[in-house]
């Protein structure tokens, strides 16, 4: 029984203490990095607000605003920015501030959503695929190479008029061109990790395909696909920003920055701020979205921060 | 250089197959049966609703739709196998040989719809790849000259910014600037939607007028993609061996800059301009809704809405055969300017 435990040990021993503090020195290092990138920084910063906001948006809209997203104030119609509605108001006097709360739930919502989705199976399918290699790899591929050849707005718009979606089905309808990029991205990095030496010591230590693929290419590759996460979440919510503009998405009463400013479009005339406000907010999500990943990816990689 | 462009086009076979089978199967499973107004029709019985989609050959096996659309269905008739799909309708010629449908709406050839739309979408797209590409060449060098000063952080904001913000609302904005604000201050104003003016339009000034905002901010988004590239594709050129020989052997720098550096920089540009082209016809479909252009985006979207499916499927396989194309040129143009990669 002892002398079984005795000889378990040190083969265990010289895989995981190496990898578990190879693995905290380079996430310790990385958000160092990234500390110092101020630009970043604030990001991550603004990003974090617009999260809490959308979760909080309906005691945001009682304690803060104290409208609703759909309470009507007829007397007050297209109000200027005024000390009751800090942002005006729209067409039935509906309270801006409000809906832009609300609205980032539906563009954060679709867009996490989205990423998550996509990620999962670019992801699943880029580590088979570089892993395997051989037919999977061949089959798998030309399944992307299909998906990414398909004009993407007009298979949105398609989907959109066909499914009706709520944010869920919007979700599943980006991530369903999504996931191409993505597992090209992902395989390219295996394949490049699979003839690694720590790989290749790894397999010759015994380890099965699936510890490999799960324990080992799959914690390397992460990086990547943080980064790769940042950046798609400013592509959807700009994708997902276009369809309730373009009256597909998200359907009013439901209030999303897109379709309010769909809305806004008949009134921009004589109503600024109805246009202004929400085009403000998918602006910064899809600019803090972006500066975040750029900084991540500096931070992961410093040799890239100088090009 | 010949071995390399047939394997690339033998490659695109596949593809183009599962393109086709994608949005054929994506339409008949959602919306397959449906003929626009014709279950809301009360004069229809249910025995004629029956001869009209039968007349439509919607009453056949799926698989039997799918080769008839891509026009095998004729190819195997003309060899004699006709017999193999199932007797009893009229084969049709398919988008095989260039027939892409009718409209659900109005029966006449999808084909003669999209053609028509075609040279107004070119107009609008090409203009805004060669204003994009044009100012970013240049906007990219003097970036990279000046690398970390002051322009260049300027420049470097202006393109992550472009990257940011929403085509739609950039237009929307222009608009209230350009025609709503301009016109109102008596200024000389930009019409904000169309092609040409209703009455009297169609000269070329007239036309530039209509052109400029779309293309702009359509522009916009290829400068601030591309002129980031050129930049680091410039930095990374300036430090390489061969510009510093050429500075040791006393070259102008001005001469070794715009020479011999530019030359090596923006060669990979070209790539990336190619892998735009698909966008000269489906780029700027919003932009389009916005400025009310008349080009295919245009099209395809007033026909979504109006449930023409048949319209819809055929602009989008036109646009996913331009995609391949695109791709295919791209790397053949990729492979002209940087030899190395033909024996990779």
């Amino acid at each position: 029984m002892i002398e079984s435990n005795e000889l378990a040990a040190p083969r265990a021993a010289p895989l995981e203490p190496a990898g578990g503090r190879a693995g905290r020195g380079f996430w310790q290092h990385s958000w160092e990095e990234l500390r110092s990138n101020r630009l970043g920084i604030a990001s991550a910063v603004l990003l974090a607000l617009l999260i809490v906001v959308a979760l909080t948006a309906p005691f945001f809209s009682q304690f803060v605003t104290h409208f609703g997203t759909t309470q009507q104030d007829l007397n007050n119609p297209f109000s200027a920015p005024s000390r009751t509605h800090w942002l005006g108001t729209d067409e039935l006097g509906r309270d801006t501030v409000t809906r832009l709360a609300y609205g980032a739930r539906i563009s954060l919502g679709v867009g996490f959503l989205t990423v998550a989705i996509s990620l999962t199976i670019g992801a699943m399918v880029g580590l088979f695929a570089g892993f395997y290699g051989g037919v999977l790899d061949d089959v798998l591929m030309r399944i992307v190479d299909v998906v990414l050849a398909l004009p993407p707005v007009f298979l949105f718009i398609l989907m959109s008029i066909l499914f009706r979606p709520n944010a869920i089905t919007l979700s599943v309808i980006i991530a369903s061109l999504g996931w191409a990029s993505l597992a090209r991205l992902v395989r390219s990095e295996v394949l490049s990790l699979r003839s690694r030496e720590f790989i290749v010591a790894t397999r010759s230590l015994g380890a099965r395909n699936g510890r490999l693929i799960f324990r080992h290419v799959l914690p390397n590759s992460l990086q990547l696909m943080i980064v790769a996460a940042s950046l798609g979440l400013a592509q959807v919510v700009l994708i997902e920003a276009a369809l309730d503009f373009l009256g597909l998405g998200i359907q009013p009463p439901t209030p999303s920055w897109g379709n309010m400013l769909s809305n806004a479009q008949e009134y921009f005339v004589h109503s600024v701020w109805l246009v202004i406000f929400p085009g403000l907010m998918i602006f910064l999500t899809v600019l803090a979205a972006n500066l975040l990943g750029n900084a991540l990816r500096d931070a992961f990689d410093p040799r890239l921060r100088h090009l | 250089m010949v071995g390399y462009v047939a394997r690339r086009l033998i490659m695109a076979i596949p593809v183009l197959f599962g393109v086709t089978l994608i949005t054929f199967l994506l339409m008949h499973f959602t919306a397959g049966s449906y003929v626009p107004g014709l279950q809301l029709d009360p004069n229809l019985k249910p025995s004629d609703i029956a001869r009209i989609r039968s007349n439509l050959g919607l009453d056949r096996p799926v698989l039997v739709q799918y080769l008839d659309w891509l026009g095998i269905g004729a190819i195997l008739q003309q060899v004699g196998l006709g017999g193999l799909l199932g007797g009893g309708h009229n084969i049709d010629t398919g988008i095989l040989e260039g027939n892409f449908g009718r409209s659900l709406i109005d029966g006449t050839p999808v084909l003669t719809a999209v053609l028509e739309r075609l040279p107004n979408t070119i107009e609008l797209t090409a203009t805004a790849i060669v204003l994009g590409a044009a100012v970013s060449i240049p906007v990219g060098v003097v970036s990279a000259l000046r690398r970390g000063g002051r322009l260049d952080q300027g420049l470097t904001a202006i393109s992550v910014a472009g990257f940011a913000v929403p085509q739609f609302w950039l237009g929307l904005m222009l608009i209230l600037l350009f025609s709503v604000t301009f016109h109102a201050w008596h200024l000389p104003w930009l019409p904000s939607s169309g092609a040409t003016s209703p009455i009297g339009g169609g000269g070329l000034l007239d036309r530039l007028e209509h052109l400029v905002m779309p293309a702009v901010v359509l522009a916009f988004f290829y400068l601030s993609n591309w002129s980031r590239f050129v930049r680091s594709s410039m930095v990374e050129t300036l430090s390489q061996d061969f510009v510093r020989t050429a500075r040791s052997k006393g070259m102008t720098e001005r001469r070794t800059v715009y020479v011999h550096a530019l030359r090596n920089a923006i060669a990979p540009l070209v790539t990336l301009v190619g892998l735009e082209l698909p966008g000269l016809v489906s780029g700027a479909l919003i932009i389009e809704v916005v400025f009310g252009w008349p080009g295919i985006g245009l099209l395809a979207f007033q026909r979504a809405l109006q449930f023409d499916f048949t319209t819809v499927m055929g602009i989008t396989t036109f646009a996913a055969v331009l995609v391949v194309a695109g791709n295919l040129l791209a790397d053949m143009l990729y492979a002209v300017v940087d030899p190395r990669v033909r024996y990779a």
